[in-house]
């Protein structure tokens, strides 16, 4: 798994937006935590200390528009895949002078290879059929080989899990 | 995004927005403003709750700019007297202070400096 890769670092820090709340939710200090993925850009998720996601990003330096690895990979991180629909997916264009001036020269100088493509996934919050509210979450437990989104109501906690729920069932606890 | 001191001055500046989006208003139509008066140029507001104008802004976002189904507002763009029409900025949907930072960003850069301007600095 590789995920900085081609994405140079000088890049990286110009793109990084920390802070903010945890909006309609808890109101506690987002966190921003980056996973790994086979794509060769970076992902960055957004989500407060009980797993509510505030957005979660993909970045990368090219000239394609890759949204459609983004929507693939993010199904097979989502319970169920079918969480990821195509209008919740946004592309945007970083050309460099609106990223500083450090991002501005380095594009300048490698124009070649494109510029930057960042796409979000922005699950808003919902009411299923039976009247409840819906958020998205993200399970981020080491144990998992990615992260796992699903959605819960507001008040839940991460452990709500499906992919903690279901290593349990498959891999019940060895009797000594 | 390419501009240079021996191009025409561009022709026009255009944001498409929603009112009610953070990003939008009234941070990047204050920005715009800003940017239109330094290079001497009108700015165009493209409203995407108004059919007329979201015809508008959907043909220009899927043929210049960062084309979604539900896309990314606020997106600015820049007409050139040829007939070139340039995506100038997304708007970040991390945070409204993102979007701020960009726009400060923008108007510092050498891209901005570069421009033909024929307005009040």
């Amino acid at each position: 798994m590789t995920t900085v890769r081609a994405f140079p670092r000088a890049l990286q820090a110009t793109l990084a937006s920390p802070g903010g709340t945890c909006y309609r939710h808890c109101d506690r200090p987002i966190r921003v935590r980056r996973v790994a993925s086979r794509l060769p850009g970076t992902w960055q998720i957004r989500a407060c200390p009980s797993g509510v996601v505030s957005v979660t990003s993909y970045t990368e330096w090219t000239r394609r528009d890759p949204t459609l690895a983004v929507r693939r990979t993010l199904q097979a991180w989502s319970a169920p895949p079918s969480l990821v629909r195509r209008w919740d997916l946004r592309l945007a264009t970083r050309h460099g002078p609106e990223l500083g001036r450090v991002a501005e020269r380095f594009l300048a100088q490698h124009r070649a290879r494109g510029g930057v493509r960042v796409v979000y996934w922005r699950v808003y919050p919902f009411r299923a059929r039976d009247g409840t509210e819906r958020r998205l979450f993200v399970c981020l437990r080491r144990g998992h080989p990615s992260p796992v989104f699903f959605t819960a109501p507001p008040t839940a906690k991460t452990w709500g899990c499906p992919g903690c729920s279901r290593r349990a069932r498959v891999a019940p606890r060895r009797a000594r | 995004m390419r501009g240079s001191s021996t191009s025409p001055r561009p022709q026009r500046l255009t944001i498409v927005l929603a009112p009610w989006c953070p990003h939008c208003v009234p941070l990047s139509v204050r920005n715009g403003e800003r940017l239109a008066q330094r290079l001497g140029i009108p700015l165009r507001i493209l409203d995407i709750d108004r059919r007329a104008q979201e015809v508008i802004a959907d043909r220009m976002v899927r043929r210049y700019g960062d084309w979604s189904p539900d896309y990314l507002i606020p997106q600015v763009f820049l007409e050139w007297p040829d007939g070139r029409t340039e995506h100038v900025l997304t708007g970040f949907s991390e945070r409204v202070p993102r979007t701020a930072q960009a726009w400060r960003d923008l108007l510092a850069s050498d891209w901005f400096r570069a421009l033909p301007k024929g307005g009040r600095r």
